[in-house]
């Protein structure tokens, strides 16, 4: 552990220093009272070099230097004209293992491509083709850090699995969020419309996930105008989100919505699992 | 030249830190919404889990004691 020697760690060293002079000098005069203040200088100044807080950023830093980004993003996507929603895409898309990214098409209501179609463009940043496009999502290495965090990949876990740890994940370990709740919905509905030539009843699973005081909670009101587009693919939090739902579960995620609270403080996001 | 503290008054002291970094790192748990204090709060839970059962020892130590002397 390196001790940086400014006020904390000059404090913490003159506790521990303090301490063993204490605990020293109880046993030459024999004395129970400088023994325990030894022992409680030694303890506390051993704890509080344990304690100490890990390196911390301030917020509206953090949303200050992200807020670019994705207003940029927005504007190449709409540039580029790819009208179609975010889709967030597994990883048996792609050849190379654990990857997820985000296919964009052309224009809306249009099929998902093969994972053949996806593997041929998968190592370019930004893959274009005329049917849609591959963007590596904004919450990529949040979700790494969750994974890490939870010690395994989100792969090997399952939607139920997902449902318990999640929460756990983002408020006791990350710190990134206040409260979550997620709950899974499955209903049997009529996909007429998205299915013209096959009307027959198709099992759909809508996630709700409802984020309470996240960190980027406000990272949309700093970008100019956000688009639709940027709300499919959906804040850092929301994206992390869709790549270990999609992960989870092994097939494609679809932002359905995302309700921003006015002052940013509660997030709810809607995702559809995409049944293949 | 002998340690002034007894193992006695080791166990109380004991049990007075576990109780102070207990309540500590309860009320500063993420789930109460007390997220601004910036110390590892992992850490000061392992840490107040830790003395804790160091005090549990030494109250079995004591019981055994009480159990095996005549």
């Amino acid at each position: 552990m390196r001790i940086i020697i400014n006020s904390k760690g000059l404090a913490i060293m003159t506790m521990l220093l303090l301490g063993t002079l204490s605990l020293i000098a109880s046993i030459g005069y024999n004395s129970s009272i400088l023994a325990f203040i030894g022992l409680g200088l030694v303890f506390w100044g051993a704890v509080l070099l344990y304690i100490r807080s890990e390196e911390y950023t301030k917020k509206g830093l953090l949303e200050a230097a992200l807020s670019p980004s994705l207003t940029t993003l927005n504007q190449i996507i709409q540039e580029l004209g790819y009208k179609g929603d975010a889709i967030y895409l597994p990883p048996k898309y792609f050849a190379i293992p654990e990857t997820t990214k985000i296919y964009i098409s052309k224009h809306k209501d249009t099929s998902l491509p093969t994972p053949e179609q996806v593997q041929k463009r998968e190592n370019q940043p930004v893959a274009r083709t005329m049917r849609g496009m591959l963007i590596t999502p904004p919450g990529i290495q949040l979700s790494k850090l969750l994974e890490k965090s939870l010690g395994t990949s989100f792969i090997k876990t399952d939607l139920e699995s997902l449902q318990q740890k999640l929460p756990k994940l983002f408020i006791e370990n990350l710190e990134i969020a206040e409260n979550l709740e997620i709950q899974a919905e499955n209903d049997m509905t009529q996909r007429q419309e998205d299915y013209p030539a096959s009307p027959t009843q198709m099992k759909s699973t809508t996630v709700h996930v409802k984020i309470t005081k996240p960190i980027y909670g406000t990272i949309f009101k700093e970008a100019e105008e956000p688009s639709q587009i940027t709300v499919s693919i959906g804040c850092p939090i929301c994206s992390a989100t869709a790549i270990a739902i999609t992960k989870a579960t092994g097939k494609p995620v679809r932002i359905v919505d995302t309700k921003r609270s006015e002052d940013g403080n509660i997030i709810e996001a809607s995702y559809e699992i995409i049944e293949e | 030249m002998d340690f002034p503290l007894s193992f006695w008054d080791i166990s109380l002291w004991l049990a007075i830190t576990a109780i102070i970094l207990l309540i500590t790192s309860e009320l500063i748990s993420p789930y109460y919404g007390k997220t601004n204090i910036l110390i590892n709060k992992r850490r000061i839970r392992n840490v107040s889990i830790i003395v804790s059962t160091l005090f549990l020892i030494t109250v079995a130590i004591r019981i055994a004691t009480i159990i095996i002397s005549p």
